[in-house]
């Protein structure tokens, strides 16, 4: 059997506040194999960021404990020495950020930036073959009049052209694993598309595996295969893009879907967000974290609240539901 | 380049607009300064003259000032003077100050240019070592508070800042005296010596005012540090920089302290332009006949020129740092530039 | 004399001392002279002496302005000779007169108008020429030029010089040095005469005590080619002992000894030290630790502007500190004015007096160690002319007031001055004084202790460097004040205070019946030449003035101070109400 490239299991993510702890991730476990793109959906809060923020080590703070393991290429980055995980970040594993303006320094110039990100990993390249480098990566991600640009300010450019310069900045280390966090969520509309279709070119080129945060479903659709669904920092369903959109078993993917559509286009004469807000992450309802917004936890004499579903084979996807395997079945068809 | 005589021609275009600005504000100033005082209700020509004072005597010392000049003939002959000099009185008991004249104080005996030149180099002496120090200590202290967040760096920050902020520099001043001075006698009392006079003396005079400023200043550059690197520390920028596999030391000078340090620059420009314009209560403490303390004798004794003038060239020490900062800010700060 | 700034001092002194509250127990106030500190005990030639003062620099160097009673002193003894001087002893001995540059008293003309004075030989200027006559008649003329001197010194020569009237700014018609024509300059010269060493002054009123008139710096010499006019106040060209090395307000004076002075033609100063460095605008509680702690050259040193209120118990109470402190009267009498003019009725100014709480006015200020309550206009220092005058009937010995005496003394002047009354009791009285916290803190207590008696009092606070000239043109029906002896005299007070044209005349009293016969008894006292008969005539006048109450009488302000442990002949001189600094010497 091949090893996956990146094999996390039962991760857990706490962050101490004031207030008291905030469990963002609780028990995730996924493998992404080499050059496989997977996403990972959620709302906001429902611990998808920091998920793949820990796969980084980048969860700073005085009061933060990660558990579980993450092991890349069989090493296991939770367990490593900082320095160690120094020398994969931006080598092997690299990361786009959700906001470019704030994610690139604005006291250098891109090119400074792009050639910093070489040349940690490179000791000893020259100024030239730097040169050449970054010129060749940044007319790679698209970006007109290299030559003039490389001189310019973060601020002198646009929002996508940013992105643009994030991914050539990430890509230029040809990592084995790249993490998109939310990389179109503050972009116009017009440019998503483009940066999508920018990464997704890079990653055929380079062979990079792609993990893909976001919280938008259609993002999802158009660039990956696998999809797990986050909800209060646990996974509530991992399927095929197809069977996500075609056939969701769980309850909260289906409200989630439904939200979409419904406002995706208005002809739909009905909206059907889910009703409720998720649950506070300091303070957790037992059982289910989906139980409060569940229009089918009342069938279940109370199981739903005391009893927390694991993931288990519901058709071709996996789900976390209390549900009777047959029933989820019988509502994925009703849905059809 | 094309690219970098373009920036050249941004620098200078801003450098030459702050400038102007600049220029447009000290007038303002100067006009507001001298509004200010001729609105005050001491009388100028009253208070040339003694107890034994009779109407006609203060009468015939207005006119002989030019107090009983409409007030934009008083400003007009006030910057000419600034320029060209000015004899005050008219007959051969008057007395000429030469450009830059600011006025004569009739308490001093003296041109207030001289006073002004005799005083400002002990407030600079003042000004420069305590900012040095400050900046060096507050800087340095909160660099490591904020990296050793919640270890001892820290806690030691915050006895600083406790200490600074409690205590008046008056009290810390006479406390600093009474220990290092009168009671253990490790330091001469203090007594400004000019820096070319005797530089072993001018240093053992400026050693306890520095500290005492430093002390006091520092606290809240440690607290700035410290809060600027954490605020930093939390931006995308670093966490991508972080992402980049760059090695701390690289990280925190390259990326957090630059974008720390770059707003604390410019308020540091202000804070010393301040203190240029007189440590008053530090040079009244430690007996250092500067700026502050001319101006807080003038205050005491009335003594309006002397008022004016000190006004006036704190107003542009402060005008003149606001501007520098800006355009340091342009410097240090690629956004601010292109604005 | 002028003392602005001690004045202001001791105001801000008061409210330190209030504000840490009720130290009234330990240490008293009370007569003590320096003990050894004031004698020659171990004393060897040499050292310099230090002189810490908060104040930034001094009032005024030059002769012609120089008002301030401590400074008047200082200077004399150091840089600026006089024809006359003080005695240069302690207690009531320096009081007396005795020839300085002069070779005697002077010598005056019968009606008492002219007085000529001969010049001794080798008296000289620090740069070894002689001081001449005429250096002395130049430095007299320097007063009338208004534009220079202002008034900021005394105005003798002008009101006692045989110069007509005229339309100077002093109302001269001469109009000094730097205005005059050749025809007003020889009305001076007429007045100042100049005979080889003879001078001859020609005065338009007897002066029986022209002898201390000169002992005033106002009546010195200033040599013409180095006169500077306003300048001329940082430095000053010495003909004493001492001369003045560098003078920079806000850091120091330094005065070393003068090597073209001649001590054969001096009788009157013996110089010690080498050098007297003053160091201006020290911290006042920076002084008191340093005098204290008494190390290293703070042994060498005095203070001018004495010890912090808060200090006072310390500095008192311990008696090892016994032969380096002073405390004693400073020459001040502080009082209130009545214009006799709109309070024309005794029976209202003694009810006021009676029912004002002068016991808190004091406890405001400082308490006892600030003064004792005057019971004459003359200051106790002037002891040939002191005596504790019979103050108005009922009035409390330990300054609380008379409510009941008071009220009395108002039901009185219901029948004899009813309008008076009616506006007293009704609109109420104006009060003037000068816009200071000092008194903001005084208004209170003259309005509650007064408001208890009937009587309303009118805050009618005013710009204090416009205070006098003020109440030169408008004035209310009370007036603060406060007054020094110009020289140890009481024809310095009394006159000036309550006489006609009297320089300090406030009180509007020439419209009192009783002011005739007053004024008749101080012209008679002004050319009394047998000094004993002239005391008693002074006690006399003092006594008419608190019979009519024409004004009240405050505190006789005292004043402590406290030396180094090397400093000797530190003694208090009584005509300044500080030290003889020339005099002053170092032990070891």
């Amino acid at each position: 059997m091949t090893q996956p490239l990146l094999s996390v299991r039962d991760l857990h993510v706490n962050f101490g506040t004031g207030e008291g702890d905030v469990q963002a991730v609780r028990g995730v476990s996924f493998d992404i194999g080499r050059g496989e793109t997977l996403a990972i959906v959620g709302e906001s809060g429902s611990g998808k960021s920091v998920t793949a923020s820990a796969i980084m080590r980048l969860n700073f703070g005085a009061d933060v404990r990660v558990s579980g393991s993450a092991l890349f290429e069989g090493q296991d980055i939770l367990a490593m020495s900082e320095e160690e995980v120094r020398l994969k970040r931006g080598s092997d594993i690299a990361m786009i950020f959700q906001d470019p303006l704030t994610a690139l320094n604005p006291f250098y110039t891109v090119g400074n930036q792009i050639a910093e990100a070489y040349a940690i990993h490179h000791h000893g390249t020259s100024k030239k073959e730097l040169r050449d480098l970054v010129l060749d990566s940044i007319s790679k991600v698209g970006i007109p009049e290299p030559l003039k640009r490389i001189n310019q300010y973060p601020h002198e450019f646009s929002g996508g052209m940013r992105q643009r310069i994030v991914i050539a900045m990430a890509l230029i280390n040809r990592p084995k694993l790249l993490i998109a966090d939310e990389p179109t969520t503050a972009l116009d509309v017009t440019v998503q598309a483009q940066i999508l279709e920018l990464i997704s070119a890079m990653q055929e080129e380079h062979g990079s595996a792609v993990i893909l945060i976001t919280h938008d479903l259609g993002v999802v659709a158009e660039v990956t295969k696998r999809v797990l669904v986050m909800y209060a920092g646990r996974l509530v369903e991992v399927a095929s893009v197809e069977d996500v959109f075609s056939s969701p078993t769980h309850p909260y993917t289906r409200g989630l879907l439904n939200s979409v559509r419904s406002l995706d286009s208005e002809r739909h004469s009905h909206l059907e967000p889910i009703p409720g807000t998720p649950p506070s992450l300091i303070d957790l309802p037992s059982g289910c974290p989906f139980h409060s917004r569940c229009l089918y936890a009342a069938s279940l004499n109370g199981r739903c609240s005391t009893e927390v579903p694991e993931l288990k084979a519901v058709g071709n996807s996996f789900s976390a539901c209390h549900l009777p395997t047959a029933e989820l079945l019988s509502l994925v068809k009703a849905a059809q | 380049m094309t690219n970098t005589n373009e920036a050249v021609r941004y620098m200078f275009y801003f450098v030459a607009r702050r400038t102007f600005f600049a220029v447009v504000l000290l007038f303002v100033v100067s006009v507001f300064t001298f509004w200010i005082f001729s609105a005050l209700p001491a009388d100028p020509a009253a208070l040339t003259c003694g107890k034994n004072c009779r109407p006609e005597v203060i009468e015939a010392n207005r006119v002989r000032l030019g107090y009983d000049k409409p007030f934009i003939e008083q400003y007009g002959s006030y910057m000419k003077g600034i320029f060209a000099g000015r004899t005050y009185g008219e007959d051969e008991s008057g007395i000429h100050c030469s450009a830059p004249s600011l006025g004569y104080s009739y308490d001093r005996h003296e041109c207030v240019s001289s006073l002004v030149a005799k005083t400002l180099p002990v407030t600079v002496s003042i000004a420069v070592g305590a900012f040095v120090l400050w900046m060096f200590f507050g800087i340095a202290l909160g660099t490591l508070a904020a990296l050793r967040r919640g270890k001892w760096p820290d806690h030691l920050a915050t006895v600083f800042s406790v200490v600074g902020i409690s205590f008046p520099s008056f009290f810390l001043g006479l406390l600093s005296v009474l220990i290092f001075v009168i009671w253990t006698n490790i330091l001469p009392f203090p007594h400004y010596v000019g820096i070319s006079e005797n530089p072993m003396k001018w240093f053992t005079a400026l050693i306890l005012p520095w500290f005492v400023l430093a002390l006091l200043s520092a606290s809240t550059y440690i607290r700035l540090t410290r809060n600027g690197i954490l605020e930093v520390m939390n931006e995308e920028f670093v966490r991508l920089g972080i992402a980049k596999g760059l090695p701390r030391k690289k990280l925190i000078v390259k990326y957090v302290l630059r974008a720390a340090l770059t707003p604390i620059a410019t308020i540091a420009g202000i804070d010393l332009a301040f203190l240029l314009g007189g440590a008053i209560v530090t040079e009244s403490v430690f007996n250092l006949p500067g700026l502050g303390k001319l101006t807080i004798a003038a205050v005491v004794n009335s003594d309006l020129p002397i008022l004016v003038a000190t006004t006036l060239v704190s107003a542009v020490f402060i005008v003149i740092a606001n501007a520098f900062v800006d355009i340091m800010y342009g410097f240090l700060d690629p956004r601010v530039r292109s604005k | 004399m002028k003392r602005n700034r001690i004045i202001a001092a001791i105001a801000t002194a008061g409210l330190f001392f209030s504000a840490c509250g009720g130290s009234g127990m330990g240490a008293q106030s009370g007569e003590e002279t320096g003990g050894r500190s004031a004698t020659a005990d171990g004393i060897k030639d040499g050292g310099t002496l230090y002189v810490l003062t908060f104040q930034e620099g001094a009032s005024n160097l030059d002769p012609q302005r120089v008002y301030t009673g401590a400074e008047l002193g200082a200077y004399g003894s150091t840089y600026a000779r006089t024809l006359t001087s003080y005695v240069p002893a302690a207690g009531k001995e320096g009081a007396g007169v005795v020839p300085d540059m002069a070779t005697d008293l002077g010598t005056a003309s019968e009606d008492l108008k002219t007085w000529s004075f001969t010049l001794r030989d080798g008296v000289t200027w620090e740069d070894g020429s002689d001081v001449t006559c005429g250096d002395i008649a130049y430095g007299i003329s320097r007063t009338f030029a208004a534009e220079v001197t202002a008034g900021e010194g005394p105005m003798y020569a002008t009101t006692y010089l045989d110069i007509a009237e005229g339309d100077s700014d002093f109302g001269s018609a001469y109009p000094g040095p730097w205005l005059a024509t050749a025809e007003q300059q020889a009305l001076f010269d007429a007045a100042v005469a100049c005979d080889g060493t003879t001078i001859t002054f020609h005065l338009k009123v007897p002066v029986a005590d022209f002898a201390y008139t000169v002992s005033l710096l106002a009546f010195g010499p200033v040599p013409q080619a180095q006169d500077t006019a306003d300048q001329y106040a940082l430095k000053p060209f010495s003909n004493g002992p001492f001369k003045i090395e560098s003078y920079e307000a806000g850091k120091e004076m330094v005065m070393v000894r003068n090597e073209n002075w001649n001590p054969d033609s001096d009788p009157v100063r013996k110089p010690h030290v080498d050098k007297i460095i003053w160091q201006y605008g020290v911290d006042e509680a920076v002084i008191d630790e340093r005098m204290l702690a008494d190390s290293g050259d703070d042994q060498n040193a005095i203070v001018y502007g004495g010890i912090q209120p808060e200090n006072l118990q310390t500095v008192f109470g311990d008696d090892s500190l016994k032969d380096r402190r002073t405390d004693g009267f400073d020459g001040f009498v502080s009082y209130t004015m009545f214009n006799n003019e709109t309070v024309n009725c005794i029976e209202v100014r003694q009810a006021i007096w009676l029912g004002l709480d002068r016991e808190a006015l004091r406890t405001a200020a400082g308490g006892p160690f600030t003064g004792e309550f005057a019971k004459s206009f003359v200051a106790p220092l002037l002891a040939t002319d002191y005596e504790a005058a019979t103050l108005v009937d009922g009035l409390n010995e330990d300054g609380t007031p008379n409510v009941e005496a008071a009220t009395a003394a108002l039901d009185k002047a219901k029948t004899a001055c009813p309008e008076l009354h009616a506006r007293a009791t009704g609109e109420g009285l104006r009060f003037d004084h000068p816009d200071s916290a000092s008194w903001q803190k005084n208004i209170a207590i003259w309005i509650d202790s007064l408001k208890a008696v009937g009587v309303n009092i009118i805050d009618n606070p005013i710009e204090p460097s416009k205070y006098y000239a003020t109440i030169n043109g408008d004035r209310g029906d009370l007036m603060r004040s406060g007054w020094a002896a110009d020289w140890a005299n009481a024809s310095t007070v009394i006159p000036e205070l309550f006489g006609a044209g009297g320089g300090f005349n406030y009180t509007n009293n020439e419209k009192d019946p009783n002011f005739p016969a007053f004024d008749e008894k101080v012209q008679l006292a002004k050319s009394e030449t047998d000094r004993a008969k002239q005391a008693s005539l002074w006690k006399e006048l003092n006594q008419v003035i608190m019979d009519n109450a024409w004004a009240i009488p405050g505190s006789a302000t005292k004043s402590q101070n406290l030396v180094g442990s090397n400093v000797r002949l530190a003694y208090q001189w009584m005509p300044f109400g500080w030290y003889n600094l020339g005099a002053i010497g170092l032990a070891g």
